[in-house]
């Protein structure tokens, strides 16, 4: 049986390989300024990689220099998914700025809540609380992607190709840290390299995703018009809509008379 | 495996079956022109009081007493299938109505979470109500009631558009320039 350890390597490779990759058509596809917080993240999981492994093989990955390293880059990893989640989510919803300030105050709400829940959940053993906290992390930013998602598709908001093939690889990802936490958590003799090793499996997957929608030659999406029209054809036609519902508004109050006087 | 760890993993995995659905491609949003277009069609809804009294036993009563039974059974099935029919097409124009309220919620510089939730309920209600009264009037029980609900719940989105519309207006009116930086407008 091949050891988890070799096959967690191995899959740490060909993360690092398609990192490599998806940075490459980051740079070529000129994606640098449009999703600034989206790069600086695959970057830092870049950096985070090697540094990790640096650190494993030099002090060994029992040591406390290790445990520190790992999970310090891991927060700067999360606080870097954050940053990306929020710009794919002002990319989609920000031209509407009803739909912005409102989905963003209540994922925001919900966000919390979601926090709170999983904190609350979390058993209390000291060496489980970093486990913990990241699992509430990783939950709320499953539920924020997949929250401006639902908006998204409630309001009928155009999205692009890439736009929603990243949200997709966040939520999925955040979704197996879920997971692999809560099983790690509940394993009677927890193995790290297993663990690890399906963590890095759910990385790989997610950065296939990206690379798959990143390879594709871009096309700015065509974003529905209505906030850009010239506000007097603005007030033209919503004066238009008034006259035209009012005269509905008429007929239904005739109707309803009408149902009135034969009930 | 102990409860929160098995709430934890239903969690993530109701956000997967949501994710599923949300990353569907939505159906293709009505433009400013096509909404308002949609809105200056005839509604259905105005056709409602015929479609009541069609639905009335004493609207076809006198072909009893005329010795006409078979034809008054064949008419009355025939004013049902109608009538279905029509129900349909209230749904749809509901639907569009609804669209609308969407389309015009992008313009909206400001959006209560109270009054979208309430679009949403009435929505699922106006669904409801819907298709229960077809099965009432395929089992041929009197539809009244619900017609009067249904008459309602168009009425009030009709009126919500109509003020939205309004505040759309004041806000071009009141504010050109901003609007043409930002979109503008009063959605509900």
């Amino acid at each position: 049986m091949v050891e988890p350890l070799y096959l967690r390597d191995l899959a740490w490779a060909v993360a690092a390989l398609l990192q490599v990759i998806v940075l490459f058509f980051i740079f070529r596809q000129k994606l640098l300024r449009a999703h600034p917080a989206f790069s600086g993240y695959i970057l830092a999981t870049f950096l985070q990689s090697f540094l990790v492994g640096w650190v494993g093989r030099h002090w060994g990955v029992q040591s406390i220099q290790y445990f520190d390293i790992a999970w310090g880059m891991q927060a700067v990893v999360i606080c870097a998914r954050w940053l990306a989640v929020m710009e794919i989510a002002r990319q989609i919803l920000a031209d509407y700025t009803g739909i912005w300030r409102l989905a963003s105050s209540i994922l925001f709400v919900l966000c919390l809540a979601v926090l709170i829940y999983a904190l609350a959940l979390a058993q209390y053993r000291w060496t489980l609380m970093v486990l913990s906290a990241d699992r509430a992390v990783e939950l709320s930013i499953a539920l924020f992607v997949v929250g401006m998602l639902i908006f998204a598709r409630y309001y009928r908001l155009g999205m692009t190709d890439l736009e929603r093939q990243l949200a997709i690889g966040f939520a999925l990802f955040s979704c197996s840290w879920v997971v692999s936490n809560s099983l790690f958590e509940s394993s009677r003799n927890p193995s790290n390299a297993w663990w690890d090793f399906f963590q890095i499996v759910a990385f790989l997957a997610t950065l296939i995703i990206w690379a798959n929608a990143l390879r594709k030659p871009m096309y700015r999406a065509s974003r529905e018009a209505l906030a850009e029209l010239p506000p007097e054809k603005l007030a033209q036609l919503s004066l238009q809509a008034n006259t035209r519902l009012r005269e509905l508004n008429d007929r239904l109050n005739h109707l309803l008379h009408s149902k009135d006087s034969r009930t | 495996m102990t409860l929160p760890v098995l709430l934890f993993m239903a969690s993530a995995a109701i956000l997967i079956l949501l994710l599923a659905w949300a990353v569907r491609p939505p159906r293709r949003s009505l433009t400013t022109e096509e909404a308002l277009g949609a809105l200056s069609e005839d509604r259905h809804y105005a056709r409602m009081p015929q479609i009541l009294q069609s639905l009335r036993e004493d609207d076809t009563e006198f072909m009893r007493s005329r010795g006409q039974s078979e034809l008054l059974g064949h008419v009355r099935a025939e004013r049902r299938r109608i009538a279905v029919r029509y129900l349909t097409y209230l749904l749809d124009e509901y639907r569009m109505l609804v669209e609308c309220s969407r389309a015009m919620a992008k313009l909206a510089p400001e959006l209560s979470a109270k009054r979208e939730y309430e679009h949403l309920k009435d929505y699922l209600r106006f669904v409801l109500i819907c298709r229960s009264l077809q099965c009432r009037i395929v089992c041929g029980l009197e539809p009244w009631e619900s017609f009067g609900t249904l008459s309602d719940m168009a009425g009030t989105m009709t009126l919500r558009l109509e003020s939205a519309a309004a505040r759309i207006g004041e806000s071009a009116l009141q504010a050109p320039t901003s609007l043409a930086n930002q979109g503008s407008g009063d959605a509900e």
